[in-house]
């Protein structure tokens, strides 16, 4: 039996529930604004631009560049057993026609660390986390 | 409308003593002798007090009602919220309008760490807000890693220019008795890169202390500045911003020419002030990692876009450049303890009384406190300040 995870997970918030649901199903899903077409990430409760609450959970492609990152070589908490860990920024790729960049905080795996560039082509991948209702995003490299 | 220039004063300042663990019963002991330290600089007592700023990691209204209960029980008849450089911009319309006559604006840190100490792991996954940077193993300094890496990908800026800031902070502490680092003595780049690394690309040497240590400061209306025990030092103009959420959305325009928090505040602190960037004799800018320092600097308008590191390098930050800043080490080598936003102030002011032995500027007159946090120059305080 593999060791029980033991770092922060996140409580679902009932308004986020179309993305937790989506990230089962291996697609990530963003809100977008029906009335004037701006994504907004992180979620809020309206439209960043135009205030408007008819906002729809819309799925990306997961496709995503390298906004920036680190390599993280002192981890908080239980994050201390998975140094060097690589945490990042990254810019999805959208639509075309939208407003707004949708640019998503998460860990690189796969990659080796000497090859990460800011710019670099990544993709989401998913990760089930045993024993517990969450599926965790992250990204990995991709061929551009 | 005008901002009430030289109608409102900082008559007192406090520094309590800033180091790795203090032993006070608890972060309100402390607290109070910071209250009690500035209110004495100043020549005023507690029963003097009717405005209350609190900088607390928590602020909520309960709060200024229990200090009002402790001061006295008597009524207070200013309220606020914010960080250091903003808090004394507020306080000073507060007094020049009649609202209040003394504002008094402090914080105290015994016991909390913000970042990693030790290994300990709670016996099961802590649930935490479903946004939280903390899923993915952020804090602090991975937070400025990735912006500092971001910043050196824009503008190509070596990262000895960066680390150059350390070596600056360090040896203001080393002529600051009262700093924490200061008794390490002199760093070079070399000891800077040589340090381990913590969130690549910073190394230990590049990230702000995590301490103890707390701060007050006295905010007087001008009839009770003249009163005081210490030379004024005037308010000529500030004011505070916030532009995001706490380190949760983030656009492509993080560095870029659009003014976010820190550069609205300062262009209105000069316009309200009537003085230009050239006329600052010393500055405190919050200094929290080598980058945020360089963002200061363009942010301000002390130099352009991407142009913060170059500044850095020419040496013009340092005691004997052309505007020394953060001449009590910093947050990186003076004192971090929790919320310092009020620590560039207290410095600022001390360099403008003349007070700071061998680390003073010769004939300061004019001086800016820049306060940020909460976000990557998410919340941010600009007040510009002058002696007589």
């Amino acid at each position: 039996m593999n060791e029980p995870y033991l770092k922060p997970l996140p409580q679902k918030q009932p308004e986020n529930a179309p993305l937790w649901e989506g990230l089962t199903q291996r697609e990530f899903r963003a809100p977008k604004c029906n009335n004037c077409g701006a994504w907004n990430w992180v979620p809020y409760p309206a439209c960043r631009e135009c205030l408007s609450e008819d906002l729809a959970w819309t799925p990306l492609s997961g496709n995503g560049t390298l906004f920036t990152y680190t390599i993280v070589h002192r981890g908080l908490g239980a994050f201390h057993k998975d140094v060097p860990y690589v945490v990042a920024l990254v810019e999805m790729e959208l639509p075309p026609g939208g407003k707004r960049a949708v640019i998503v905080l998460g860990n690189i795996t796969g990659v080796p660390h000497d090859a990460l560039y800011v710019g670099m082509p990544l993709k989401m991948t998913f990760k089930d986390i045993e024993g517990e209702d969450v599926t965790l995003w992250e990204f990995t490299a991709r061929e551009a | 409308m005008s901002f009430p220039s030289r109608k409102a004063a900082i008559v007192g300042v406090y520094n309590s003593k800033q180091a790795r663990n203090l032993p006070y019963a608890s972060p309100w002991q402390l607290e109070l002798e910071c209250v009690q330290g500035a209110l004495a600089d100043a020549g005023l007592t507690h029963k003097d007090v009717d405005g209350l700023i609190p900088m607390a990691f928590h602020t909520p209204l309960s709060l200024h009602m229990q200090w009002a209960e402790q001061l006295g029980g008597r009524p207070i008849s200013f309220l606020d919220v914010g960080g250091g450089a903003g808090a004394v911009s507020k306080a000073a319309l507060a007094v020049a309008s009649g609202m209040a006559n003394v504002v008094v604006i402090w914080f105290g840190n015994a016991g909390v760490r913000l970042g990693p100490q030790g290994n300990s792991v709670n016996p099961s996954a802590p649930r935490v807000p479903d946004m939280s940077y903390t899923v993915q193993g952020a804090y602090m300094s991975p937070w400025y890693a990735m912006w500092t890496r971001r910043y050196m990908h824009q503008f190509n800026v070596p990262a000895e220019h960066l680390a150059e800031y350390s070596v600056i902070a360090r040896h203001h502490a080393v002529l600051n008795e009262e700093s924490v680092m200061g008794v390490k003595g002199e760093i070079t780049v070399d000891d800077v890169f040589n340090s381990r690394m913590i969130a690549d690309p910073l190394h230990l040497l590049e990230c702000p202390l995590d301490n103890d240590g707390g701060y007050a400061i006295v905010v007087a209306s001008e009839a009770v500045a003249r009163g005081c025990r210490k030379t004024p030092v005037w308010v000529l103009g500030g004011c505070e911003a916030v532009y995001t959420d706490p380190y949760q959305s983030i656009t492509p325009h993080w560095i870029s020419s659009e003014a976010q928090a820190v550069r609205t505040t300062a262009d209105k602190a000069f316009a309200m002030a009537g003085v230009s960037r050239d006329d600052i004799d010393t500055a405190g800018l919050y200094d929290c990692f080598p980058v945020t320092m360089a963002r200061d600097l363009e942010e301000c308008g002390f130099c352009e876009l991407g142009e913060g590191a170059e500044y850095i390098h020419a040496g013009h930050v340092a005691l004997g450049g052309k505007m020394p800043c953060n001449t009590d080490g910093g947050l990186l080598s003076g004192s971090h303890n929790g919320n310092p936003s009020g620590m560039q102030v207290t410095e600022v002011t001390k360099q403008l009384r003349g007070e700071c032995g061998v680390r003073q500027v010769p004939n300061a007159k004019i001086g800016l406190a820049l306060s940020q946090g909460w976000a990557v120059h998410g919340l941010a305080g600009t007040v510009i300040l002058a002696r007589d």
